[in-house]
């Protein structure tokens, strides 16, 4: 082995582009989830979700309106304008 | 004396008074008031002065930045009051938290953060880069315009706070707010005084108009109290619009012009219309802006008062408001016309901020007539239309104001900054966002007011679905503008790290619809072929031409 080899052990190492099969992966687990869905539908009929169920009451009364998903955008904005400073502002 | 004529003499009085002592100066007194002002803007801040740098264009640079932080602010408030007017109770969860979220008061905040917010920090960003430009020196106190935009975005803040609540503690929030607004208007008004103190150039007219649009705000205030019409109806209404046409109208309008001519690379078309701009903006009452002063009366801590309108004043105020149709259309052509220079198209159309200019002043003249008709009906004591007045109102602010006022601050920030907008194509696309968003969302909106004015003057109680489905979509489609502004925010954020800078090579044309080839078939100038949309990958082909005399076309070429 020689000393050139031996220097990358240890290093982390992160490709400038993203392989297009990558995408496949995500859309699997997709639409292994929405599988998981339905066939808990099937297989436990009129059940509620365990965890899910017990957390969405929650959030009753308060997305009650359309206007929430709008808010919901304007706030992601926020966040994008916010983080836009703070990447620029700390890139390299 | 009539109440309007009485306070205009005293406002032109003051504003002539103001001309000649900044040509002339102040004589023996001039120094000594020139060192004393500018140890205020930056001695006697005291370590305050130090905490920024005081780099050249970073005042410009600081204002447009938080403007287009305001932008998206106020986008959001005037959607979401645009929402409660068809849906009141859309937000009803939030009375838990003790608030209780009403259409109105939320249009009121949306034009605080819009006018004052948006709008204001764009004319003084602008403003503080044009005018030394103009002048050709440098702006007199760089570290006090970086530290009074802080104040000023403070101001805003509480103004927006006591638009919700007007009084909390005994104190009355937007009077305190008005206070800090006028300290940093002060000096604002300094540092640009002393700037123009420092130049013996002969200033070009937008450079006027930007002066005028600073000192005209705090006279207009000194004439209504003078002439102690500051708690009459009329005095109120008339302080408003006085405010309206000098900070508003006449700083927009400088901005306007000088962008328009920086951006083409064309020569201002007509320096008489810009004169005529400056002498309108002044001398008659500008229509623009809302019928109800209230805006004018809470900032300035006054109790309301109906509006009372003698005959004289009627005729009076209605004459000088047909007349301000004059510098509307010169200000609209002078733009206009300017960024097309000889040709049929606009100059340099993908450049940022140039199709804002366009819109803007495109938008100008309509509203100018309808904000007319609107402000005449209501100073004539007919008050048919006042139902669509809030509409008109913000689709002055939507489609006039903001758009030229961005369009500048646009044109603007990549001298200061030294660097352009990330992304040609990311700003064309939030121009359409902001300015379709506007347009369409609020005209929806109008046709509703008028559906409803229609159906109380026909007695009719029963609300109409259609001016209910017309409300919801003009809501929906309003949020296209703070989508527009989400995307004007980041790409002018990534710009300043990131864009490419301006002492590098002209940036060439990134439009998707360059045509591929040039048909020539006459000698023409290379402007004419660029303004046709052409880039410079585009072929200019020579058509041929023959000089075979024609017949007519053989049907059977075969036989």
């Amino acid at each position: 082995m020689s000393s050139d080899d031996s220097s990358k052990i240890g290093q982390f190492l992160q490709g400038e582009k993203e392989p297009s099969s990558s995408w496949v992966i995500l859309v699997i687990g997709v639409v292994v989830t929405l599988s998981f869905l339905v066939i808990y539908n099937i297989l436990y009929p009129g059940q509620d979700l365990p965890v899910i169920s017990s957390l969405l009451p929650m959030f009753e009364g308060v997305f009650d309106s359309g206007i929430w998903f709008f808010i919901l955008g304007a706030m992601i904005g926020a966040f994008a304008i916010l983080g836009t400073i703070l990447t620029e502002a700390t890139i390299e | 004396m009539d109440t309007i004529l009485s306070t205009l003499v005293i406002f032109w009085a003051l504003i002539t008074i103001s001309y000649v002592v900044i040509q002339k100066g102040l004589g023996a007194f001039g120094q000594v008031v020139r060192g004393m002002s500018l140890f205020m803007l930056e001695k006697a801040l005291g370590p305050g002065a130090d905490l920024v740098e005081g780099r050249k264009g970073s005042g410009a640079k600081v204002w447009i930045i938080q403007g287009v932080v305001w932008l998206f602010l106020s986008s959001t408030l005037t959607f979401i009051g645009l929402w409660l007017a068809h849906d009141p109770i859309a937000l009803h969860t939030l009375t838990a938290w003790g608030y209780h979220p009403v259409s109105s008061e939320l249009f009121y905040a949306g034009k605080f953060a819009a006018l004052f917010g948006c709008v204001g920090m764009f004319i003084i960003g602008s403003g503080l880069h044009i005018l030394p430009k103009l002048l050709e020196v440098d702006l007199a106190s760089e570290k006090n315009a970086v530290l009074t935009s802080f104040a000023w975005t403070l101001s805003i803040i509480i103004l927006i706070i006591g638009s919700q609540n007007h009084f909390i503690l005994g104190l009355d929030v937007i009077l305190i707010g008005t206070a800090v607004n006028l300290l940093v208007s002060t000096a604002i008004i300094a540092n640009q005084l002393l700037t123009k103190a420092a130049s013996n150039v002969v200033l070009a007219a937008p450079g006027w108009l930007i002066i005028f649009g600073l000192i005209g705000n705090p006279i207009a205030i000194i004439a209504t109290f003078a002439s102690g019409a500051y708690d009459t109806g009329l005095g109120q209404w008339l302080v408003y619009h006085l405010s309206g046409a000098t900070f508003f109208f006449s700083s927009i309008a400088g901005i306007s012009l000088y962008s328009a001519s920086f951006g083409s690379g064309n020569a201002l078309w007509s320096r008489t219309l810009a004169g005529v701009v400056i002498l309108g903006t002044i001398f008659t009452i500008n229509p623009l802006g809302s019928v109800d002063p209230i805006m004018a009366v809470d900032m300035l801590g006054l109790t309301s008062a109906d509006l009372v309108v003698s005959h004289q004043d009627n005729v009076l105020g209605s004459f000088l408001m047909a007349l301000a149709a004059v510098p509307i259309i010169a200000l609209s052509a002078n733009i206009l016309i300017t960024l097309r220079g000889t040709d049929a198209f606009v100059e340099n159309p993908d450049s940022a901020g140039i199709p804002e200019i366009n819109f803007g002043a495109w938008m100008l003249l309509p509203l100018g007539i309808g904000a007319l008709f609107v402000q005449t009906d209501t100073l004539s004591g007919t008050n048919e239309l006042t139902g669509i007045s809030n509409i008109i109102d913000l689709l002055i602010i939507w489609t006039i104001l903001i758009p030229l006022s961005l369009g500048g601050a646009l044109q603007v920030l990549p001298s200061a900054s030294g660097r352009y907008p990330l992304s040609q194509n990311r700003a064309r696309l939030s121009f359409w966002l902001l300015s379709g968003g506007a347009v369409l969302g609020l005209i929806l909106t109008m046709m509703s007011d008028i559906a409803d004015i229609a159906l109380k003057n026909a007695l009719v109680e029963d609300p109409s679905a259609l001016s209910h489905s017309l409300r919801k979509a003009g809501s929906v489609i309003f949020y296209g503008t703070v989508l527009g502004a989400i995307f004007h925010s980041t790409n002018i954020f990534s710009g300043l790290y990131r864009g490419e800078k301006i002492s590098s090579a002209t940036t060439p044309s990134s439009t998707t619809f360059a045509p591929s080839s040039y048909p020539l078939t006459t000698a023409t100038t290379v402007r004419r072929i660029l303004a046709s949309g052409a880039v410079l990958d585009t072929a200019v082909v020579p058509t041929l031409e023959s000089n075979v005399r024609g017949n007519p076309t053989s049907l059977n070429e075969e036989e």
